[in-house]
């Protein structure tokens, strides 16, 4: 590109003439890491300054995996000196190097911020020389930004581990948020995958940070004082997948490091496979349902009220596929339901599946003015298909459903996957859990290729499919009969079958709808382990 | 059927609502002049915009109901392609007098309900349009940005770029609605774009911003996670006209 087209107005040119091909290299490296939100700070406009940070964020675009893209977010240098075996970045790996000058930098985030492009930089850096001199360059950064640009809008700032407290307090006076990634949930796994690091070397300068913080909101109280220090807090990553822990091993550590460190949020990041180290696991996919699951996880230990040890234990040590964790716990505490909505707290209503932060705010306000029933509920935006079983309305239940942990638990699972093929997210990883795990899951997911035996049993419950359902026949009872057909007309057409009998197996046949043919057997075996297992 | 039309502004609404009462009839319906095609089965009265009698229901809905539900109205009334939403806060605000300050909790009421509904998909696009809206640097030193928009959003997006940009000047034009809001580094206002005139070239420097942005957008999706339906959900197609990651 032409050089002179790289001076905006006010910057004293830097563009070399690569910085496109930099550009291209630095934001690739950046990308995996997920903790690209830009909440919580909300800086006011300084008078001829640029910019203001709202609380909310804005999300500018979205990337074709269907992630926000709210930040300008690049390394400034993808040059390692460190070797560890799970980033692309390690030194041992052969391949492009780029290094961003400061003033490059600010020229790009600068005119990429006047076009509305973005909400601001998050600045990342690989460790260039030494820990120092990278946290160095960033501060560079950041007091061009601030103070020769009076640039308001949200920063995002990595502490490199190592670097001295010091340059991470003076990057702190600048930034919005800072964050040290932990990556590897363990101090072994960090020595065997990532040499250079040690966890004094994570945890310190996150401990440093926190209390920095919290002296700064007490400064600020007695003396007024002007300067914040990161004042939207501190994040954090975790890998998932590359190293053998269990999901209960980051969840207690994510809700560890929110009370000990006050971290604002912990990001997970589903390991995707960049090289072939012996030590780490050869995947084919990123774990993403993994990684979905333990952000809904997250989700109930921030807003909800949970703690670790509920939905988790040492017996039950990951969180289940098929079903949210919010059901899923509320499944095996069935005894703690129904709860009446018209006169339960907020606490317990929180705890209901199909009732969000949202929707028991709401039913908090329209109780007040007139008792609710099941379709005011409906309006107020509670899934009923999820909450029906968990409450009751003036007294009642809702009409027609049975109250069996089975029922209720193959209710369930079709729901989360209805709402994961209609949302789009999550959908292909459903997909996969229902294909290639064992044929239990498979006809259950799938074809509903068995039926249900509650009481009398109904015989194949239809090939619940995620088009449309319409009419179902269900008439047989299975533990008895040989086989049992199950229909499903409507806008899709699905076919369940099903055989009983030494070594037989069961079939589900879905045609049309959303997924073509499918075809699902499970076996008999299996089948009666299944249901006598359930029931 | 009787029909109450008024002139499309906002003051125009308030005053066939103060005419409501005043005449004490009971009109069913209330609808704009614009664009607005007569069933010869109703009977249309035409009400003329009075900033005195706007002013009178502007200061009853904030006294005697709420501040809130003036909001309510007020972004139900931008959702200028919802087809009856003129009789919907209407009817919202014959409620509100009667329930006063606690309207907005009758969650389940369908007056309530309605206007809450589209007043949360104007907030959802006034939001969406906050991060959504591109500026190119034109010839003459102005950001301009072109925009499609849903509902008559410019009075809540130009208040928002007026803080977050307050020392460039710029215009944002709503195409379809041939309106605009042009901003000077002191004060915005809202004009026909008429006045605008011929729109300037871009300047020299813009296409190298452009190209550096299409060049990070491009590397920042992550192939392995590639999720085309879930995209399309949150970046609906009807946006990318205006997008520069998508040219
Ligand atoms: S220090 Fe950071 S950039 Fe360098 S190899 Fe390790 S994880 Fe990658």
């Amino acid at each position: 590109m032409p050089e002179a087209l790289c001076f905006s107005n006010k910057v004293e040119g830097w563009c070399d003439l690569d910085t496109l091909d930099k550009l291209s290299i630095l934001a690739e490296g950046a990308k995996y890491d997920v903790s690209c939100v830009s909440s919580g700070s909300s800086r006011k406009n300084t008078p001829g300054g640029l910019g203001s940070g709202y609380a909310a964020g804005f999300c500018h675009s979205f990337t074709t995996d269907g992630r926000c893209i709210s930040l300008l977010k690049v390394l400034m240098s993808n040059d390692c000196v460190y070797d560890c075996a799970y980033c692309v970045n390690r030194v041992s790996n052969d391949f492009p190097r780029a290094t961003f000058t400061p003033g490059e930098l600010v020229d790009i985030t600068i005119n990429f911020y006047r076009r509305n492009y973005i909400e601001g930089l998050f600045l990342s850096s690989a460790v260039y020389k030494n820990p120092n001199y990278t946290m160095e360059l960033f501060i560079r950064v950041l007091k061009m930004l601030r103070e020769e640009y009076r640039f308001n809008g949200y920063i995002h700032v990595k502490a490199i581990p190592g670097a001295d407290n010091a340059l991470v307090e003076q990057a702190g006076l600048y930034a919005d948020r800072m964050s040290v990634n932990i990556e590897l949930p363990s101090n072994d796994s960090l020595k065997l995958l990532a040499p250079q690091k040690n966890k004094e070397k994570i945890l310190g300068p996150m401990g440093f940070i926190s209390t920095k913080i919290s002296e700064n909101k007490e400064d600020i109280v007695k003396y007024k004082k002007k300067q914040y220090f990161v004042p939207a807090g501190q994040s954090t990553q975790v890998i998932v997948g590359a190293t053998p822990h269990r999901d209960i091993n980051i969840l207690k550590l994510s809700e560890a490091l929110y009370k000990r460190y006050k971290l604002k949020r912990v990001f997970y990041s589903a390991y995707i496979p960049v090289s072939n180290h012996p030590a780490l696991p050869a995947i084919e996919k990123p774990p993403l349902l993994r990684e979905h699951r333990l952000y809904q996880a997250d989700w109930l230990l921030r807003f909800y009220g949970f703690s670790a040890d509920e939905l988790l234990s040492d017996s039950r040590p990951d969180l289940d596929e098929q079903l949210d964790p919010k059901c899923d716990w509320a499944l095996r505490n069935l005894h703690l339901f129904p709860v009446e909505v018209n006169r339960c707290d907020y606490e317990t209503l929180l705890r209901v599946p199909g009732i969000g932060v949202i929707s028991a705010k709401r039913i908090l306000t329209a109780r007040r003015v007139s008792s609710l029933d099941f379709d005011d509920l409906r309006k107020l935006g509670v899934v009923l298909k999820r909450a029906q079983y968990f409450i009751t309305c003036k007294g009642k239940y809702y009409k027609g459903i049975i109250m069996d942990d089975a029922f209720i638990r193959q209710n369930l699972v079709r729901e989360n996957m209805m709402q994961a093929m209609k949302s789009g997210n999550m959908a292909e990883e459903y997909r996969q859990v229902s294909f290639f795990s064992n044929g239990y899951d498979y006809g259950y997911d799938y074809g509903y290729g068995y039926g249900y035996g509650h009481g009398r049993g109904h015989g194949l419950a239809g090939a619940g499919d995620f088009g449309f359902r319409g009419l179902n026949i269900q008439d047989r009872d299975f533990r008895k009969s040989l086989a049992g057909i199950g229909m499903n007309t409507g806008m899709s057409m699905n076919m369940g079958m099903g055989l009983v009998q030494g070594p037989g197996m069961d079939i589900a046949l879905n045609i049309g709808g959303m997924n073509g043919v499918n075809m699902g057997m499970i076996t008999a075996e299996e089948k009666m382990k299944s249901i006598t297992g359930e029931l | 059927m009787l029909c109450y039309t008024y002139d499309g502004s906002f003051d125009g609404l308030l005053t066939a609502i103060y005419e409501v009462y005043y005449r004490g009839e009971d009109p069913k319906k209330i609808k704009s002049i614009e664009g607005l095609e007569q069933n010869f089965l109703d009977t249309y009265v035409h009400i003329s915009t009075d900033y005195e009698k706007s002013r009178k229901v502007y200061n009853s809905i904030e006294k005697k109901i709420s501040r809130d539900a003036l909001e309510n109205v007020y972004c139900v009334y931008l959702a200028d392609r919802e087809e009856d939403k003129d009789t919907y806060i209407y009817e919202y605000l014959k409620f509100g007098w009667k329930a006063g300050s606690k309207v907005d909790s009758y969650l389940s009421d369908d007056r309530v309900l309605r206007v809450h509904a589209i007043k949360r998909r104007v907030d959802r696009e006034v939001h969406r349009m906050m991060g959504f809206t591109r500026f190119s640097l034109l010839e003459g030193n102005v950001y301009y940005a072109p925009i499609e928009p849903d509902n008559n959003i410019l009075p809540l997006l130009a208040p928002h770029f007026s803080k977050r940009l307050p020392d460039q000047n710029w215009v944002i034009h709503d195409l379809g609605r041939r309106i605009a809001a042009v901003y000077n580094t002191r004060e915005w206002m809202i004009a026909d774009a008429a006045l605008l005139g011929e729109i300037p070239r871009t300047d020299a420097r813009e296409e190298t911003y452009r190209q550096l942005w299409k060049q990070f957008y491009s590397n920042v999706s992550i192939r392995e996670r590639f999720n085309p339906s879930l995209h399309r959900r949150l970046l609906p197609e009807r946006y990318w006209r205006h997008l520069t990651e998508k040219w």
